[in-house]
């Protein structure tokens, strides 16, 4: 593991130094409105430099020499939205399960989906031109409880891809299935159990010493002992409020870290979940008590959490529409989330969740470049991009959806 | 014949009514069934309310600033500026937006309701492929917790219609969003009935994976057409009979009803609409001309993802079309989605298109103006020359149209029914709630006057017993 992370960690300085020596870029974004997600809040009139991929300086009358301009007078700049809880780049259409690749029934927590992403996917274009900059690609379901691990990656679309960071989060489901909830949890706590002793015995078990590893391979071994050496969170998907508690109970018998997804019942134990400094991922928009399971659904779940201090992020419910987690953060605005909070729970609050905050999430000098321009307020429905940059690279925000609108506006003589 | 002359007979009566509405095209079949099945909602009459100095959408293409409503005994009285307030209770919306009530076209609220259970789950009677003889109505729920939330995003009227399994699904049901412990209680007074087909991937889909028929697109349209010839034949029986004189009917048994055929036999009539779930556009022309080989209107076309590829067509037939601002990709058949689909239609045959957009789902109900307001902000990216005006008519006017209810309501205009909403800002802003809403004259909701609000029998005590949904 640490030599191919070596191997990244130097192919990522041989890329940089190939950027500085042959791609000199400096880009000056003058005169917006910049939301920075950050400490310093929103600036007004204030202009952004970037060079080489990296925000190098934000401030008013920046100047430079030599670089190209872009006047954003009258627009606003977000931090490149990141999807919290995404399949991008695991699907093309839902229901041909040929064209998903975001299950198995063949591994269970060492379901590493990392290995399955295809940056060219149909849906990144639309997600991208959408603000979309990058997604945390989570995995839907695997065999028994764990559903596998969680990747960070970056979605300008090129082939060579690699992942900012592989395998950040375990993820489980939690209630809604035929079997009891509390066989999942006895499951949790025995695959904890299988996964110690495992560890315990690793190296003598790989030299042909017997174990019962029971449901469970080598590689979801490894994956659980890194959660209970608080290497990596799960991610808890479950609605129901005594379901978070007893996930809360969970975590701090075993001293593991936990996020949690869905979370409809949230609200209703919403200082509990601040006080366990646990992050929340939600659509503010489902206040639908679709189950038994989230019958306390509301659409000021985001405000609630917040005003108890919770660490906020937002998703939407349909990755083909990752994207419209802005509109999820509009209507939690809407319903009492603040607005800094909303841009946040779209941007750092994802970063640091998943930890690579150091690298995005915020308008701060030395993140990656990774910027949106819109054409107005970020959080209103009518508003779009008008830029979307990845390392400071300007993505083209063409998209299969604009090719089709322009060719019908053409032969219906509406252009 | 007969049913010619029971329309004339009660003209004489209905005259004088300030609306006409399509009762008398519904009422032959009212009086097969001794008027089993008819709306019994009845509004108590409404006081005179003025709601004043507000921003009107006024669903018939006009914005009108610092305008008022006037509305009394449940319905729009007048509209527009130097209204007489006397003996009215004045509404002052300096600041507020005043539109139609919202109309959804295309929902499942009460035969999927939440929470979803296998036991309420009463949509899609997916034994056969071909049900017209089913009628959503008697499937709907009237306690299901997702109509309060609709009506807080100014949802009046809806349209239930059965899910899309089937070729022909079953009759829908247009219902006003009030509370009833009946399905009659809530029906929208004379509206006509409506018959779900569908196109496409999801009927072949559900037999082709039984190794029945449909299976394939052209088993799809095999199945619509061996139905209407049974429709036709059946049609055909009815009117003979019709035709003989009183002494021949007493030698000979009238034709035996039948559910299925009465069904497709009142689309052929012009008396039931036909509400087509139909994605891809070659699709929706071949449905065109089934309708033609048969002699039927399809109505409106729902989920129509590929409308902008035939909206030209869909103009010049006068067909509308029920849309999304922006889903995809679910199936292939919603694969070529964009998102000035709904724009697209609106401005196609210069004009004359027929636009709504739709939910079909308990969450997009409740902010269905934001769905407009994003199909909206496409057009006008993509250059169309289109205002909040005319896109307010995509949730209001269109729909009615639609439905066949626009005579009643989707407007702000004199003798509608008063369905009007307020709201603390624009519409078309994701920011702006509902502050009131109006069913025939009545408030149904108030913002600030939450508890007053009457929720469903599911809300009451089910997160605690001392607590109700909110």
């Amino acid at each position: 593991m640490s030599h191919l992370k070596l191997i990244s960690f130097l192919s990522l300085i041989f890329l940089s130094s190939n950027l500085l020596a042959d791609n000199h870029s400096v880009i000056l974004i003058k005169n917006a409105t910049i939301i920075t997600a950050s400490d310093q809040g929103t600036l007004e009139n204030t202009d952004l430099l970037i060079e080489d991929g990296i925000i190098k300086d934000i401030g008013k009358n920046l100047i430079v020499n030599d670089g190209s301009e872009i006047d954003a007078t009258g627009k606003f700049i977000t931090p490149g939205l990141i999807a919290p809880h995404t399949t991008l780049g695991l699907q093309e259409i839902e229901l041909e399960a040929e064209t998903r690749d975001d299950s198995t029934d063949h591994y269970s927590a060492g379901f590493s989906i990392a290995k399955a992403f295809n940056p060219a996917s149909s849906l990144i274009p639309y997600n991208r031109a959408g603000g979309i900059t990058s997604a945390i690609i989570t995995p839907s379901s695997a065999s028994g409880i764990f559903s596998g691990m969680a990747s960070a990656f970056k979605i300008n679309g090129a082939l060579m891809t690699e992942s900012m960071i592989e395998d950040i989060a375990l993820v489980m489901n939690l209630g809604g299935n035929k079997d009891s909830r509390a066989s999942t949890i006895m499951s949790l706590e025995d695959s904890f159990e299988v996964a110690r002793r495992f560890a315990m015995k690793r190296s003598s078990i790989m030299r042909g010493d017997d174990f019962d590893f029971g449901d469970y391979s080598i590689r979801d071994l490894d994956a659980i002992q890194r959660l209970l050496k608080q290497d990596i969170p799960l991610v808890v998907r479950a609605n129901r409020a005594s379901d978070l508690l007893r996930m809360i109970e969970i975590a701090n018998q075993y001293e593991i870290r936990i996020i949690f997804a869905g979370a409809k019942e949230a609200w209703r134990i919403a200082d509990t979940i601040a006080e366990e400094s646990i992050p929340v991922i939600i659509d503010p928009m489902d206040n639908i008590p679709s189950s038994f399971d989230s019958i306390a659904a509301r659409l000021d779940n985001a405000a609630i959490l917040e005003n108890s201090g919770v660490k906020v992020l937002i998703s939407s419910q349909s990755d083909h529409n990752s994207y419209l987690s802005r509109q999820g953060a509009g209507n939690a605005v809407t319903y009492g989330l603040s607005k800094e909070a909303a841009i946040k729970a779209l941007t750092i609050h994802v970063a640091e969740t998943f930890g690579i905050a150091d690298q995005i999430g915020s308008i701060e000098a030395g993140k990656d470049a990774d910027i949106v321009i819109w054409d107005n307020d970020p959080l209103e429905v009518s508003s779009f991009t008008t830029k979307v940059l990845i390392d400071g690279e300007n993505m083209s925000l063409m998209t299969r959806s604009k090719r089709l609108r322009d060719r019908y506006l053409e032969k219906l003589g509406l252009n | 014949m007969r049913r010619f002359i029971h329309c004339m007979f009660s003209l004489i009566f209905i005259i004088n009514l300030t609306v006409i509405s399509s009762t008398l095209e519904a009422s032959s079949e009212a009086e097969m069934m001794n008027g089993a099945f008819q709306s019994t909602y009845k509004p108590d009459p409404s006081p005179k309310i003025l709601i004043k100095n507000g921003t009107l959408l006024t669903g018939t293409g006009e914005l009108l600033e610092k305008s008022s409503v006037l509305i009394e005994n449940n319905r729009i009285v007048s509209v527009g500026s130097g209204i007489d307030e006397t003996g009215a209770t004045v509404i002052d919306a300096e600041g507020k937006w005043i539109t139609p009530g919202i109309i959804d076209i295309h929902s499942h609220m009460g035969v999927y309701p939440a929470p979803s259970l296998r036991s309420n789950s009463d949509g899609n009677e997916a034994t056969s492929p071909t049900t017209p003889d089913v009628w959503a109505e008697h499937s709907v729920w009237t306690q299901d917790p997702q109509y309060t939330l609709a009506l807080k995003g100014g949802i009046t009227t809806f349209h239930v219609l059965p899910g899309s399994a089937n070729l022909i699904g079953g009759r829908g049901v247009t219902l006003k969003n009030i509370r009833s412990v009946t399905v009659q209680g809530m029906k929208f007074p004379n509206a006509p009935h409506s018959l779900k087909m569908a196109c496409g991937e999801n009927p072949k889909r559900v037999y082709g994976n039984r190794n029945t028929e449909p299976s394939t697109r052209m088993g799809n349209v095999a199945g619509y057409r061996k139905s209407w010839i049974k429709a036709k034949a059946y049609q055909k029986r009815l009117e003979e009979y019709e035709s003989k004189s009183a002494e021949a009917k007493e030698l000979e048994y009238a034709p035996s009803r039948d559910l299925e055929l009465e069904t497709l036999v009142g689309v052929l009539k012009g008396e039931i609409l036909i509400q087509n779930h139909c994605y891809r556009g070659e699709e929706m022309a071949i449905m065109l001309d089934i309708a033609k080989e048969f002699g039927y209107k399809v109505t409106t076309f729902h989920h129509a993802i590929e409308a902008y590829k035939v909206a030209d067509i869909l103009a010049e037939q006068g067909v509308c079309s029920a849309m999304w601002a922006d889903w995809w990709g679910f199936k292939h058949e919603a694969y070529d989605m964009v998102w000035e689909n709904v724009a697209i239609v609106d401005q196609a045959g210069n004009g004359t298109g027929c636009a709504i957009v739709h939910s079909d789902s308990a969450i997009g109900i409740q902010h269905l103006n934001q769905e407009a307001s994003k199909a909206l902000a496409a057009g006008k990216r993509s250059g169309l020359d289109i205002d909040k005006a005319r896109a307010i008519q995509w949730i209001t006017l269109n729909a009615a149209k639609g439905l066949g209810i626009e005579d009643r309501v989707g407007s702000l205009e004199a003798g509608k029914m008063a369905d009007v909403v307020i709201w603390n800002g624009d519409p078309f802003s994701v920011y702006s709630t509902v502050e009131k809403v109006f069913i025939d004259g009545h408030i149904k909701y108030e913002n600030e006057n939450v508890e007053e609000f009457e929720r469903t029998d599911f809300d009451l005590g089910i997160i605690d017993p001392e607590g109700d949904r909110l």
